[in-house]
């Protein structure tokens, strides 16, 4: 398929935690895209109630307990996050928001499996490519936002995260003349770098 | 918050719009990556969104010549996307570039409701400026206690209104009645539309008699307290472009000014035309003088007001004519009035000399013979009232531009039929003849002798004089800007010149005004509707920049240079002469073009 004609989703979560068995969800952002053109009008953003979970004390990236209190559920959320999400997920260490992701619809009885981009290890591959392996610290988001030029700008929101994903795989494919989904998914077989400790 | 939205809201116009308005447009935003070279838009397609460059350059095209680069942060495809027609030039990428693409529905929606954000870029991106370079100039309030007038004190007739049932029949026979230009239409006592005579004229076309005066009011009416100083009904005035104003107390009517009224009462015209008249009494050299003086400084605080030159020239032309006129009535015989006409030449020819410079003048003798040793005294005359001599000694005393009709056309006819550097340099000043004193038909004559001999060689000539010095714009704005830019060199003098060359070429000569000569070439269709708005637009607001920076050097006394510096210009002026300097550009291209320059000479 033309990578022009495929539906993505750059996603990012904020949780209480990275264990994805454990922890929970309390903020969720999508920004989809249609081809390499980022539909911002359409971006999706909200926090999460957690459900039975203590909400004393918790901050969570300047979101506070008492945000969090009138927030919807993932149950109230499910069907237009999974509306937006009815494609490539694209993100930032994505493998780790779409296994929080599969846990939460699984608990739904929904399968959600979905082919993913991580733009770590597409820039994993753009380094080989031109001969200058990239170090784990260069494959940070932050890292990758400077690279790109797009430094500017305040990020750690969900929501602004999720952007800058798109954004920075919008310019990867494009300057790298990736044309094919194929091609694409072919590139990030074996450039995985989602254990890096960066993440922590 | 998404960051499209944050950087939007930073950036103008879109930092006019309040959080509704801006999510509206968000919503229709989708971000965008082109390689280079790819087109966005074709020409004579609809664009399909409104696009902002968030990095990179587009280059918009008229098949393959670029007219215009769009860089970070400009916009392009506006009017084509929101009017829903064909776009006038193709938008290709120069470099790998990221737009934000807005959705031509959602925007025109915004523009159309949102005054502040339409006109930033009616006047702007579409080039139209005079709406901005009038921004421009609109901080300049004179702190002078005529601006501070409460605009009540203006008021000197009682209200004329009607109500809005009333017909247009029973307004109008109001306002013949009353001998004024608008009825006030009330409710009550509270002011609800305003009927002009501007509303009369569609009232002949699209209504009658009978009809109610409802129909053809402006409504809602604009309104100022009988408090508000004067100078706001004049920004008012500036900012709709209406010329009758309501005065309102509390809600209560209290009258009309209009534009008249406010410019009478704001401009020193007043002390100009008493100055005039000092001139016109004066009975010797020394009252010449002083009244020349006092002139000039009279000017310079006008101009410094923020008076524009247009306005400003046609009225000093006049005074300046009227001292020249004085001088040589003083020292001629009355007896020999046809004994030789009196011409100016250069900006005072083109009627464009607002702060003097110097004397460039010249004779046409009659067959009777010279006039040296008169002429000689009336140019030490103006130097002694206060015009000092031409220092390349364009003066009527000078025995080389002191001929008979005959002798100046066989000097015309040499300048075209041999074209050197000298000869093309004595006609782009002598091409601006202007009679000051003396019978004119001589002058006439000699014209349509220039008309009739003008060599094509000659004329390349001359537009390759004037597309010479190109106006140093790049890419990315005005180069070396911090070396100041030379407003006469890369901005009135290509512009002048290039008019001149149109003109001569169109047997236009007898208009030596370059304002007039665009808009005479523009009606006689030598210059396209647009290009003639943007000439007239970019060389007024040059003309007034120069203006004001040299009003600003005589009031500290320093001598006037062309040189305006960055530090004059605030983020406005910067624009608008950016764009002003590319219509210049622009203009010599199409000159150079049309005259063939390019091939050589």
């Amino acid at each position: 398929m033309r990578l022009e004609d495929a539906r993505f989703a750059a996603v990012d979560l904020e949780t209480t935690g990275l264990d994805v068995r454990r922890d929970h969800i309390v903020a969720v952002a999508a920004v989809p895209m249609e081809g390499t053109r980022i539909r911002v009008g359409d971006a999706f953003y909200t926090t999460v109630r957690p459900e039975k979970y203590r909400l004393d004390g918790m901050k969570y990236h300047g979101i506070a307990a008492n945000d969090l209190e009138t927030a919807p559920t993932f149950e109230e959320i499910a069907d237009r996050l999974w509306k937006l999400c009815d494609g490539i997920l694209v993100g930032h260490c994505v493998h780790i928001d779409s296994q929080f992701l599969s846990r939460f619809f699984g608990k739904m009885g929904r399968s959600f499996q979905r082919p993913l981009v991580d733009i770590a290890e597409l820039e994993k591959w753009i380094g080989r490519r031109e001969g200058r392996a990239r170090s784990a610290e260069e494959l940070s988001l932050d890292a990758l936002m400077i690279r790109y030029g797009l430094k500017e700008h305040f990020r750690h929101n969900a929501l602004a995260d999720a952007f800058f994903a798109a954004q920075i795989f919008q310019i990867q494919v494009i300057r790298n003349g990736i044309q094919t989904v194929e091609q694409l998914l072919g590139i990030l077989k074996d450039q995985r770098v989602c254990n890096a400790h960066f993440l922590l | 918050m998404i960051p499209p939205k944050e950087f939007l809201r930073k950036i103008k116009p879109f930092s006019f719009l309040e959080d509704t308005r801006l999510n509206a447009l968000v919503s229709g935003l989708d971000v965008v990556m082109y390689p280079p070279d790819t087109v966005i838009c074709r020409q004579g397609e609809i664009s399909p969104a409104v696009y902002l460059v968030f990095s990179g350059l587009v280059g918009l095209y008229d098949g393959e010549d670029v007219v215009d680069y769009v860089a970070k942060g400009e916009i392009f495809g506006l009017l084509s996307a929101i009017h829903q027609a064909p776009s006038y030039y193709e938008a290709r990428t120069l470099e790998e570039t990221i737009c934000y693409s807005f959705d031509a529905t959602t925007f025109a929606e915004v523009y159309r409701t949102h005054s502040a954000f339409a006109s930033f870029f009616s006047a702007f991106v579409e080039r139209r400026f005079r709406a901005f370079s009038r921004l421009a100039r609109e901080g300049e309030g004179s702190e002078e206690a005529s601006s501070l007038v409460e605009v009540g004190t203006l008021l000197s007739k009682a209200p004329v209104t009607c109500t809005a049932d009333a017909t247009v029949a029973e307004a109008v026979s109001l306002m013949e009645r009353h001998k004024v230009g608008s009825v006030i239409v009330v409710d009550g006592t509270r002011p609800v539309g305003i009927l002009t005579n501007r509303d009369i004229r569609r009232v002949l076309i699209h209504g009658e008699r009978e009809s109610p005066v409802r129909e053809f009011m402006s409504a809602p009416p604009i309104c100022l307290d009988r408090r508000s100083p004067v100078f706001d009904a004049y920004t008012q005035l500036l900012r709709t472009g209406i010329d009758h104003l309501i005065v309102v107390d509390g809600d209560r009517v209290a009258g009309v000014v209009t534009s008249k009224d406010i410019l009478a009462q704001l401009e020193p015209s007043s002390s100009i035309l008493a100055l005039y008249r000092k001139v016109i009494k004066a009975t010797d050299l020394q009252a010449l003088q002083s009244a020349f003086r006092a002139i000039r400084l009279a000017v310079s605080e006008m101009a410094l007001k923020g008076m524009h030159f247009y306005q400003l020239s046609r009225m000093i032309t006049s005074v300046y004519d009227m001292v020249v006129v004085r001088i040589i009535e003083f020292l001629k015989d009355p007896e020999e009035k046809g004994d030789f006409l009196w011409i100016h030449l250069g900006s005072s020819g083109r009627k464009e000399q607002v702060i003097t410079t110097d004397q460039d003048n010249a004779v046409i003798l009659s067959p009777s013979g010279p006039q040296l040793e008169l002429t000689q005294r009336i140019n030490d005359a103006l130097e002694q009232v206060g015009v000092p001599k031409c220092p390349a000694q364009y003066m009527a005393s000078n025995p080389r531009w002191h001929l008979t009709l005959e002798e100046w056309k066989e000097l015309f006819s040499r300048w075209f039929e041999e074209p050197t550097p000298d000869h093309i340099r004595y006609l782009t000043v002598f091409l601006d003849m202007r009679t000051v004193y003396g019978d004119a038909a001589p002058l006439e004559e000699l014209l349509e002798h220039i008309h009739a001999s003008a060599t094509n060689q000659a004329v390349r000539f001359l537009a390759h004089d004037a597309t010479l010095n190109e106006p140093p714009i790049g890419i990315f704005g005005i180069k070396h800007l911090d070396r100041g830019v030379n407003l006469k060199k890369f901005g009135i003098y290509p512009i002048a010149n290039g008019v001149r060359v149109l003109a001569l070429d169109h047997k236009l000569l007898h208009v030596t005004n370059t304002r007039e000569r665009i808009e005479a070439l523009r009606d006689m269709k030598a210059l396209g509707q647009e290009r003639a708005g943007d000439l007239l637009e970019a060389y007024a607001f040059l003309q007034d920049l120069r203006l004001r920076h040299q009003a600003h050097a005589l009031k500290n006394g320093s001598a006037g240079d062309n040189l305006i510096r960055v530090e004059e210009l605030d983020k406005m002026d910067l624009l608008v002469l950016k764009e002003s300097l590319k219509i210049t550009a622009s203009f010599q291209k199409m000159l150079k073009a049309r005259y063939g320059v390019e091939r050589g000479l």
